[in-house]
């Protein structure tokens, strides 16, 4: 089985590792303490709206008085993310009780929210500058076609016909770990963690690169904190809205070029004046932080004769598809293949398991077999894991053999022996051989040893 | 696996409808320092913050006055300036009411259309239940101060017992004087929280504290649990609320004195009186509590 992990989704967990002084640092900024409240669990957050107006430690022992028996775990973990974020600030009070106080600068932060109500980070452009401004569709197409530039670019398919602007050394960041090549003249090969990358949903996928983006970043000297506030930031800007690129700083600038290519904004130039408007990507970044993401529509149709249509004109998910499924021929709209033990075999052995291929198909079947129950036939679910399972029949256990017995009545009594102790894997009664565990060797040997 | 297992929707998205009550006559008995203005900065405050908990949160806020309610805000057609445009609404709304409520009832506080403003909100909840399959979780909040209205005993219980059928709990925060049984009866009926505060100028907390509460943490959570409910009826000839009344043995009809005919489903009373004159065929209603 693949132990490998990609672990997306734990941004906060990254947040949460910051030193203390970057993380009291960040919570001067009120859209990240309004990015970190979103991303609590539901429990974290009612704590945190309850304590607002309240300036005085509040005893531990009345947040548990409220709690019911059930939700005693959901209580602890709550508290517990509230105090690595550094949320909550856990102090011994009089008479050695736990009072917890809430953090003043994430306080009067969410506090002036509150009363004033939700202010944008800033102010879009006037239409009259700003001269054609993309529709919502347009912004949202240009988003994806970026996007999946992108991926294309990542695993060097070579199907991609735009050229990415991402500079090759920052490519070869992101590809760590997704895809290794082991010497020049091979061609590069996905690794497990890069087939479970591609079978992620597209938020988990932006996470996982915007992370890697950070670390890197963190390298050449810029401040995590820094990044990680501005990308927060950009998610509470309006879709599709101009915003001028004077109001930013130098390094967001150059930020906000990469991020460009990422398709999480699009830049444009005026005559005078260049801006950007952030695309869904980017006002979806906070959201994606809990586990909350918009569905997105499904377009695979599984039959019960193991045939697969795609109905999609990119080229990402025919290479997705490719991964795991014989392409049998491709139309504009539509990529017909097929689920073959051949095909399967080959996932298998780049590291996909049948469950995540079953994963995959269920959650991007076409609206029309979605309703369906279940999306994907029994007959090719069930026998995508027969196959997976037709792999693993060889079962690997260290043994020892024992041969050469003095009687038949020996050889009997080892035989019981072994069974009864339940280490007997195999026996030969006219030869008198006989395996056991390995683990029983000693066992057996003073068994017999008994008998001399 | 967190790549591919995770796409369910959180469980504490939420969609609040909250019905305010704005019915000048009760505001103007209130004590004097905790008027209209203070109630609504306490409720912008709350709202501001079930919206800042979740981005895919959204609040509609219901107005109610006398004679007629509507639609103040929606947070899903208006982003910015959240404050300014419920005022303005609510401002247009108030002088519309004045407008319509021409006569002036001179015994007391003249009840709140309670009654269209919870079906207005369960119409809103439809739309939303048949607009997707993935929806916010609606529950409705009542911030309710005048008085009952028996006369709206009919359309009060018919909506009540709708919101039930659809899963709506009803939460209710009365600021008047006295209980009201309608909303203590909602919330009984529907699994939301009835609560009255002591303290109006800590309405705030209070708000935060009981009715921000999601409805998957609610499983998790101890919230105020009802002392007593209210379950006494009106009758439907005089409108009155009755402790002990007649009730039509075909539809269920309250009556507070022995009628001959039904009104509701015009069935006659009279025929087994005729043949056992010891008792009346009419059954007596025993309240519940």
């Amino acid at each position: 089985m693949p132990q490998v992990r990609i672990v997306a989704k734990n941004f906060m967990d990254m947040v949460a590792s910051l030193p203390a002084m970057k993380l009291d640092k960040l919570y001067d900024n009120p859209f990240i303490c309004q990015a970190i409240l979103r991303s609590l669990p539901p429990l974290a957050k009612k704590y945190v709206v309850q304590l607002l107006y309240i300036d005085v430690p509040v005893s531990a022992k009345l947040f548990e008085d409220w709690v019911l028996a059930d939700g005693a775990s959901k209580h602890r973990v709550a508290i517990d993310r509230l105090i690595q974020l550094r949320i909550f600030n856990q102090t011994l009070g009089r008479n050695r009780e736990t009072t917890y106080r809430i953090n003043q600068t994430f306080q009067v932060n969410l506090q002036k929210h509150i009363v004033h109500g939700g202010a944008l980070p800033r102010e879009p452009m006037p239409s009259n500058i700003t001269v054609r401004l993309p529709s919502l569709e347009e912004l949202e197409a240009y988003a994806v076609d970026q996007w999946e530039c992108f991926l294309l670019h990542l695993i060097n398919s070579s199907e991609a016909e735009k050229k990415t602007n991402i500079s090759s050394s920052m490519m070869r960041i992101f590809q760590k770990g997704l895809i290794s090549q082991r010497d020049e003249r091979e061609p590069a090969k996905l690794t497990e963690g890069g087939f479970q990358f591609l079978l992620m949903d597209t938020n988990a996928q932006l996470w996982y690169i915007i992370r890697e983006y950070i670390s890197n970043s963190e390298e050449l000297g810029v401040d995590s904190a820094d990044l990680i506030s501005f990308l927060l930031e950009l998610s509470f800007h309006v879709t599709g809205e101009a915003y001028n690129m004077n109001t930013l700083t130098d390094i967001q600038r150059v930020t906000i070029r990469d991020l460009a290519d990422l398709g999480l904004v699009k830049l444009q130039q005026g005559r005078k004046e260049s801006w950007f408007i952030p695309t869904k990507l980017a006002t979806n970044l906070s959201i994606s932080l809990s586990d909350t993401s918009a569905r997105k529509q499904g377009y695979v149709v599984v039959e019960t004769n193991f045939r697969m249509y795609a109905y999609s004109t990119s080229k990402l998910h025919c290479e997705i598809l490719r991964l795991f499924a014989r392409v049998e021929y491709q139309l504009p709209n539509l990529v017909v293949s097929a689920i073959t033990k051949e095909s399967l075999y080959k996932a298998f052995e780049n590291g996909i398991t049948s469950e995540q291929i079953i994963a995959f198909l269920q959650q991007n079947a076409h609206p029309r077999v979605a309703e369906r129950v279940p999306s994907v036939p029994e007959n090719v679910s069930d026998q995508i894991r027969l196959w997976e399972s037709d792999l693993n029949r060889v079962e690997i256990v260290p043994a020892q053999l024992f041969d050469e017995f003095s009687s038949r009545g020996v050889f009997d009594s080892a035989c019981d022996f072994a069974r009864e102790n339940g280490g007997l894997l195999w026996e030969d009664s006219k030869k008198m051989f006989i395996i056991v565990k390995g683990e029983m060797f000693n066992l057996m040997k003073d068994f017999i040893s008994r008998f001399r | 696996m967190t790549s591919v297992s995770s796409k369910l929707p959180t469980d504490d998205v939420s969609l609040l409808v909250v019905i305010i009550d704005t019915n000048p006559l009760f505001w103007t008995t209130l004590n004097s320092n905790f008027g209209f203005s203070e109630f609504l900065s306490h409720v912008l405050s709350f709202l501001n913050s079930i919206l800042l908990l979740n981005q895919l949160n959204q609040v509609v806020v219901i107005a109610t006055g006398i004679s007629w309610c509507d639609y103040v805000y929606d947070s899903s057609t208006c982003v910015s300036k959240r404050a300014e445009t419920l005022l303005d609404k609510l401002e247009e709304f108030v002088e519309k009411d004045e407008s319509l409520s021409t006569e002036d009832s001179a015994d007391g506080v003249a009840p709140s259309l309670l009654s269209g403003s919870l079906s207005m909100a369960l119409c809103y909840i439809q739309r939303v239940f048949r607009s997707g399959s993935l929806h916010p979780q609606p529950r409705i909040l009542c911030l309710h101060g005048s008085p009952d209205g028996p006369g709206q005993y009919v359309s009060v219980m018919n909506a009540i017992f709708s919101a039930q059928r659809s899963m709506v709990p009803i939460d209710s925060c009365v600021i008047g004087a006295q209980h009201s049984a309608f909303l203590q009866q909602a919330s009984y009926i529907t699994g939301g929280v009835y609560m009255k505060p002591e303290h109006f100028d800590g309405l705030f907390q209070y708000l935060s504290t009981v009715f921000a509460t999601d409805l998957h943490s609610r499983s998790f959570l101890q919230l105020p649990k009802p002392v007593g409910v209210d379950f006494r009826a009106s009758c439907f000839c005089h409108k009155n609320t009755i402790n002990t009344g007649y009730i039509c043995s075909v539809c269920l009809s309250i009556f507070c004195k022995h009628q001959k005919k039904c009104s509701t489903c015009g069935s006659i009373f009279g025929q087994a009186q005729l043949q056992d004159s010891s008792t009346p065929d009419k059954k007596r209603k025993t309240p519940s509590q």
